[in-house]
């Protein structure tokens, strides 16, 4: 709520009449107004119910609040017209899968078939998520800066410090679906994806999740971690309820954006494109997909029954009533485990992608890279509970559980030694574009968080690291390697495809030069105190730990990579105010979405292209991959 | 498609159909004498086959389509991209029943509540005969009989809304009287939870069938077009399917406590 009233004052700051025209408002107040219905429609019911009373400590009762926030959803969807369609064709009336769009900005804030420009509100929406989330971290670091409590109190400092972990989660999600959703189409050569319409109703759907999970802290926020087990679950405050059903929200833009990238892949592939000659990324979008149209259900389960012990007292997870804890444990890491390879996997393919690109040389093992991808994807679904070790759950699941999880490290070897060999004599340019300057740093952090992972993974010194500085210090490895700089690599290598502008070099750097080594410092330092001692979590530490000046040296590195990202946000200000024109095949790639000039038509290619060679064969003569 | 196969469809339609009441019969009957894990698991894994070969036709997407493939425009094309897209939700969708499976299997193990077992094998007779009829009702689409086809969604609908009735409206006020109260236990919680999830489903498929009749009677739809009946169907043999293994996991699988 507070957020919503926030994002309107800036708005009406920003642009007053014209801005309220837009379709993000109409859906922004359409949900504060569905809420409200929802929410008072409830407090009827139990006003009229016998043995319940009406209204909370928060206003509406919790189940007030709960249905209120899926009315709210569903207006929001409503509001902003991304349900129109299918409102047309429940009552027989036809609907054109071909709109036309506003010339300029104003496409970007309103419900659009366009991939391309879904594909564009996506990133948006995330690199906005992710400064939300970003700052939450920012600002509990500083509390961390010194031992004792400074300014945050304890419940404000726990729901940061949730919100960090499930605002990022989001971002990362809307992040690669928004690469995915530009590029998969472009690079098999179809117009659009295949469902535009749920496309887009996948994109508009995270925006009032977005806008339930940050709504949490104005209700009171929630103590439990990004986790939200039970019990905790089951004490915290009200604003826990709206981060059950944001995630829950969430979930859908992912099943449904990934049934439709599937689809796409194996319906709408260009004339000659086989499986083994489809670029690599589509290959990894495809691994991760799997993932997330089976096991995100999970989750949105075992949320949806922690939602239901709460307002209906049905007992799922208390076991003084037969319940039991463990189990949402299981149901909760059987999607959270997976959906880490769903981060990683894309990134791991713009990797791969652009190596060969600015190397000059064909990408080696492309089978086998491929193959990798799947197999992470298969693997990742053995591996849950390795999460659960200290967890109390049978022992004797400990041991297969350790084994299937080292197991994943033999594909992500496959992927490690086809870089290498792929980097082998490859003609590394002078000044290294940024693109490939987070190529590379993208590496070598993954592969900080790679070897981190094993000491985890293996029972006997995962007892002694669990729930330590050490566990927090891999995954962000893994989370910045996978997906941070990969990502910041797709979107300077693509900015010109999608803008017809190239973002501004000597920023890019400033950008790389700041993050990479303070984030690297950032990590082996967490690494470094965990191994020491520090639990994560915990809002404050014993001084005689004398971790003091470490966490003050980590806040300063935190804060070093927040600087470099909004240097970033500057250059892309700069670049689409007055960037330096880029519209031919900037980086000379042989992809298909190179060969024609930027930004490309909303049709995307004139004519279809047929692919008739392999798509890596860079450096080789006489090699073409598609004949326009 | 000629009338002399579509004729042959209707058949089939009733010999799957008695096949399927066959194996509940059995299914029941093991339940009450042996009670037998292995037998109920594959008499549900049997019928899951038939339903999912005979009634929604899953070997479609195995089909070769080439001649459609030049055209992306073509309703051919669009319907069989639609169909993998559909099947691919469904599959989705069985992960959230699997999810509910695990956790009634993590939380009651080898037990069953004291539910009524007659009254269960009742309302998945009226599902069965539901999924009878909305099968006769593709067939006559198919087959141009417009009328024929709507007599057998109103059918499959009232049947649909008697199965609602019979979960929502007796069985839960039954299971109640019994002493399975939501909030007195995990195990009491899972059987409202799975009822209820599944409930919404048939409730969506309602829905989802009078929109499709509604179409229907505007003409929207005709014997080589009719993608959203398919949909349809698919979807309520889907929520039948769903059944197959709730039905023996709530009402037969397990000893009293």
């Amino acid at each position: 709520m507070g957020s919503v009233v926030a994002l309107l004052a800036f708005f009406v700051g920003a642009g007053g009449k014209q801005v309220f025209g837009l379709g993000l408002m109409r859906g922004l107040g359409w949900q504060l107004l569905g809420t409200l219905a929802g929410g008072f429609f409830v407090e009827l019911l139990r006003a009229l119910l016998p043995e319940m009373e009406p209204f909370g400590k928060f206003g509406f009762s919790e189940p007030g609040w709960v249905f209120g926030a899926l009315v709210g959803t569903i207006s929001f969807l409503a509001g902003v017209g991304a349900l129109s369609d299918w409102f047309k064709w429940a009552k027989g009336e036809p609907a054109s899968e071909h709109h036309h769009d506003p010339a300029g900005w104003q496409k970007y804030f309103g419900v659009s078939l366009d991939h391309k420009v879904i594909g564009v509100q996506y990133t948006f929406t995330s690199l906005f998520l992710l400064s939300y989330g970003g700052s939450f971290a920012l600002l509990f670091r500083t509390e961390l800066a010194k031992s004792g409590m400074q300014f945050l109190d304890l419940n404000v400092y726990n729901t940061l410090m949730g919100l960090h972990g499930m605002v990022m989660i989001v971002s990362i999600l809307l992040g690669i679906a928004g690469v995915i959703n530009y590029l998969v189409p472009l690079m098999l050569g179809a117009q659009d994806m295949a469902f535009p319409r749920i496309n887009a109703f996948s994109f508009w759907i995270a925006v009032p999740a977005a806008v339930l999970l940050l709504s949490s802290m104005a209700l009171g926020g929630f103590d439990t971690g990004w986790t939200g087990y039970p019990p905790l679950g089951l004490r915290a405050p009200v604003g826990v309820q709206m981060f059950y059903t944001g995630v829950w929200v969430a979930g859908w833009s992912s099943i449904l954006g990934a049934v439709n990238l599937i689809v796409t892949v194996l319906r709408l592939r260009a004339k000659g494109m086989t499986a083994f000659r489809m670029p690599i990324f589509v290959w990894a979008a495809v691994a991760m997909a799997i993932i997330q149209f089976s096991a995100t259900q999970m989750i949105g389960l075992a949320f949806q029954l922690v939602i239901f012990e709460r307002i209906a007292g049905m007992p799922f997870f208390d076991p003084n009533l037969g319940g039991n804890p463990i189990l949402f444990q299981h149901l909760f890491w059987f999607y959270s485990h997976p959906v880490v390879y769903v981060f990683i996997l894309p990134g791991l393919g713009v990797i791969s992608e652009l190596l060969p690109v600015f190397l000059r040389k064909p990408l080696f093992g492309y089978k086998w890279i491929a193959m990798s991808s799947l197999a992470i994807a298969l693997v990742g679904f053995l591996v849950w509970a390795h999460h659960m070790f200290a967890s109390g759950m049978n022992e004797y699941l400990r041991v297969p559980f350790m084994y299937s999880t080292l197991l994943v490290a033999v594909p992500t070897g496959v992927k490690f030694f086809s870089w290498v060999a792929t980097i082998w004599r490859g003609k590394i340019p002078r000044n290294m574009p940024t693109p490939l300057l987070f190529v590379f740093a993208g590496i070598f952090v993954f592969l900080l968080g790679g070897l981190s992972g094993p000491p985890n993974a293996t029972v006997s010194t995962d007892l002694h690291l669990t729930d330590t500085y050490f566990i927090v210090g891999h995954f962000h490895d893994t989370m910045f390697g996978g997906y941070v700089f990969p990502f910041f690599a797709a979107l300077y290598y693509w900015f010109p495809k999608a803008f017809g502008k190239k973002l501004d070099e000597k920023l890019g750097k400033i950008h790389f030069w700041l993050m990479t080594p303070a984030f690297i410092f950032l990590t082996l330092g967490m690494m470094r105190i965990g191994l020491l001692g520090m639990r994560r979590r915990i809002a404050d530490y014993d001084p005689a730990l004398g971790f003091d000046i470490w966490h003050l040296l980590l806040t300063v590195a935190a804060f070093m990579i927040a600087t470099s990202v909004l240097i970033f946000f500057i250059n892309v200000y700069k670049t689409l105010k007055n960037g330096e024109s880029a519209t031919g095949n900037v980086w000379n790639s042989r992809s298909p979405e190179w060969q024609v000039p930027s930004p490309m038509p909303s049709y995307n290619y004139e004519r279809p292209f047929e692919v008739v060679g392999e798509p890596y064969d860079y450096g080789l003569d006489d090699s073409p991959y598609v004949k326009m | 498609m000629e009338h002399k196969s579509s004729g042959n469809l209707l058949l089939q339609g009733v010999n799957i159909f008695i096949l399927l009441a066959v194996l509940t019969a059995l299914e029941f009957a093991i339940a009450v004498t042996s009670a037998s894990l292995l037998l109920l698991v594959l008499t549900a894994l049997i019928k899951a086959g038939l339903v999912l070969w005979y009634y929604m036709h899953v070997g479609v997407l195995a089909r070769d389509d080439e001649g459609e493939e030049h055209d992306h425009e073509s309703y051919a094309f669009k319907t069989e991209t639609n169909r993998i897209g559909f099947w691919l939700f469904l599959l989705s969708d069985a992960f959230l029943f699997a999810g509910l499976l695990t956790t009634r299997f993590n939380l009651m193990g080898l037990t069953r509540l004291p539910l009524n077992q007659t009254l269960g094998l009742l309302v998945t007779v009226v599902l069965l005969v539901s999924s009878f009829f909305m099968n006769r009702a593709e067939v006559q689409m198919a087959r141009g009989d417009q009328p024929a086809f709507r007599r057998n969604v109103i059918i499959t609908i009232a049947l649909g809304l008697a199965f609602l009735a019979g979960v929502l409206g007796v069985e839960w006020r039954l299971a109640a009287a019994e002493g399975v109260i939501a909030s007195a236990s995990a195990q009491d919680a899972v059987f409202y939870m799975m009822t209820g999830m599944h409930a919404f489903h048939v409730l969506t498929g309602v829905l989802f069938l009078w929109i499709v009749l509604r179409n229907a009677d505007k003409g929207l739809y005709n014997a080589e077009k009719h993608w959203p009946v398919e949909a349809a169907t698919v979807y309520w043999h889907f929520i039948d399917l769903i059944w197959i293994f709730f039905y023996p996991a709530l009402y037969l699988i397990g000893k009293l406590v």
